[in-house]
């Protein structure tokens, strides 16, 4: 070893009490950690499923082709985006208790709750990357496939001497309207929010979870619960007002049927602001809330 | 001016634990376990001081009350007047863990950049510092190779290299060479004695007793949580009533003087022998000489070889 050249830091800056740079480099390094894991070979899985979904051609209209390859790909990216949020958060942390990655990052000037919002946003980072990625990808095979159709449609009809040049232009409006539209950016993104609630739920559970199995199994159990929130209360609140303890409990989990919105965007309709407005601050609420809670758990956590 | 003024005041110690307990509920019982009992000792500024104990006597979680990753049930612990629990406390911490392990996915380089930026290192005085930490631990060839193929050796060195990034003012060491060869083992106590030069106080813990009485200015000894015995190596290691002579090219007439001088003065001569080499020392000496031969024979390979001995 040659000669050492470390003595102590003069004049040392006062480390900040709460530092954006040191949550980011945390987030940055979990982003590497996940994406060298090969996580996104999910997307080739993706690649395949829309590229074959574009070229399946059962009898379809065509604008049932292009509602097929947009349904299937935004189902597949909502698949993605819950699971891989709860699978991929349950991970990070307990691996880095076993490995003590975490003494040597605790033992720096790394205040805890910088530490889970790390995590927290180096996975949104990944779900991010890869929703834009899909939703991209999505959105060339749509094109491509409305081109291919819009001309075949346009040969066929021009054919029929029947068919009025108005109504064959009405009928490639209609094929038109059917491709990528700016409106799915707002779909992607309600998966998105989605998928922060579930990573935030996630993080506080493997605060206190005693492995990865426990956290991935008690995440998808949250899901379902979720999902099934609006038919427990309506059951819950049959024959009466709910009494308190419900109306807590039922506030503890969200109503993931406010997120299924998507679907309707997907499907053609487009969500107003104030629904939008409305749907990220419910999210950004719960998400607040499990990460004080999970940052309340882990802030006397001992390793 | 008055003479109090002009005193300039003590630096406050590296680290000074009062008191320090720490308990442990036990699992399935009502019971506890007393990990760390009532335990104060002080690292003075520059100094290298080395906690030695048995297996579970309560080492690592000293230590780990030391660094904050844990609380003490009772008691205090401060760094450089700053409490562990104070972030700015553990911007003056340097830990390596013992067989540490860091981010397989990460390159030494990025490994070292990750934890600099955790330190608030950024830009080119990042990138500089990263070069001499990789120069410091011999890393240079491998800067660019994930930790995943890192030896145990070289994990350990990286993660030398992790603990000096910010330049602290402390540093803690955990078996800092568990799994370490002679040689870089060597290395390590050398940089230990270096840092001790340019000012660092070191906290080390081990159950090499040989590496910590090379190295250490003060020792304490825990056993089942308490800390048994604690001062300067000096003191602890004399026997107070015994005295050494050490002599070079002594005769034997010489020696048959001392020995009946020794029994006209009524004391006991308890042994007389060559003093011994460590193995260690053997071990780096024929390493030398074979590496010495290897450069020779490099420099003499165009000459003929001799003829082999009968």
């Amino acid at each position: 070893m040659s000669a050492p050249n470390h003595a102590p830091m003069p004049d040392r800056p006062v480390p900040p009490i709460f530092s954006p740079g040191r949550i980011w480099t945390l987030a940055a390094a979990t982003f590497t950690q996940l994406v060298r894991m090969r996580t996104f070979y999910f997307l080739l899985f993706f690649a395949v499923l829309v590229f074959g979904m574009s070229n399946v051609n059962l009898l379809y209209t065509a604008e049932q082709q292009l509602s097929t390859i947009r349904g299937t790909s935004f189902g597949a990216m909502w698949l993605f985006a819950w699971l891989f949020a709860v699978t991929a958060t349950a991970v990070v942390i307990p691996r880095d208790i076993e490995d003590r990655t975490l003494y040597t990052i605790l033992s720096k000037p790394v205040p805890r709750v910088e530490y889970l919002l790390g995590k927290f946003f180096g996975v949104l980072l990944v779900i991010t990357v890869a929703l834009g990625a899909m939703l991209l990808l999505s959105g060339v095979v749509l094109e491509f496939r409305k081109a291919g159709l819009i001309a075949e449609t346009r040969i066929y009809l021009e054919q029929s001497p029947d068919i009025t040049p108005a109504d064959i232009q009405g009928q490639l409006d209609a094929i038109s309207n059917e491709g990528f539209h700016p409106r799915l950016f707002t779909a992607a993104w309600i998966i998105l929010l989605q998928a922060a609630v579930m990573a935030a739920a996630t993080i506080l559970v493997s605060t206190f979870a005693s492995s990865s199995l426990f956290t991935i199994i008690v995440g998808i159990a949250f899901f379902l619960i979720g999902h099934g929130h609006r038919i427990a209360v309506d059951y819950w609140s049959e024959g009466g007002a709910t009494n308190n303890w419900l109306a807590w409990a039922a506030k503890v989990v969200p109503d993931f049927h406010i997120f299924n919105v998507h679907e309707k965007i997907v499907a053609g309709s487009t969500a107003a602001p104030f629904v939008m407005a409305e749907i990220t601050a419910y999210a950004g609420v719960y998400c607040v809330v499990y990460l004080l809670l999970g940052w309340y758990m882990f802030s006397d956590k001992e390793f | 001016m008055s003479a109090s003024s002009s005193t300039p005041p003590s630096p406050p110690p590296a680290i000074e634990a009062r008191e320090l307990t720490k308990v442990f509920p036990l699992q399935w019982s009502k019971g506890y376990m007393v990990a760390v009992d009532k335990v104060s000792f002080t690292v003075n500024a520059g100094e290298v001081y080395g906690l030695i104990g048995p297996n579970g006597s309560g080492k690592s979680t000293t230590m780990k009350l030391v660094l904050g990753l844990m609380a003490p049930s009772l008691g205090t612990t401060k760094v450089f007047g700053l409490s562990t629990s104070d972030v700015r406390a553990r911007s003056e911490i340097g830990f390596l863990p013992e067989n540490p392990y860091f981010y397989k996915h990460l390159t030494g380089a990025e490994t070292l950049r990750f934890y600099g930026k955790l330190c608030g290192l950024r830009g080119r005085s990042l990138q500089e510092r990263i070069g001499e930490l990789l120069e410091l631990v011999d890393l240079e060839h491998a800067r660019d190779r994930r930790l995943a193929g890192y030896s145990k050796g070289m994990l350990q060195r990286i993660g030398l290299a992790q603990a000096l990034v910010q330049r602290p003012r402390l540093v803690v060491l955990d078996e800092p060479t568990a799994g370490v060869d002679p040689i870089g083992s060597r290395e390590i106590r050398d940089l230990i004695l270096r840092l001790k030069q340019e000012g660092i106080s070191v906290f080390l813990c081990s159950h090499l007793l040989e590496q910590v009485q090379e190295v250490c200015d003060r020792v304490g000894i825990i056993f089942q949580g308490k800390l048994r015995r604690e001062g300067p190596l000096d003191e602890l290691t004399a026997i107070e009533n015994q005295t050494e002579i050490l002599l070079q090219e002594a005769s034997p007439a010489l020696i048959s003087k001392i020995q009946a001088l020794v029994q006209a003065e009524g004391a006991d001569l308890l042994s007389i022998g060559r003093p011994r080499t460590t193995l260690e020392r053997l071990f780096l000496d024929e390493v030398e000489r074979g590496l010495a031969d290897a450069r020779s024979a490099g420099a003499h390979s165009a000459e003929p070889s001799p003829p082999p001995r009968p």
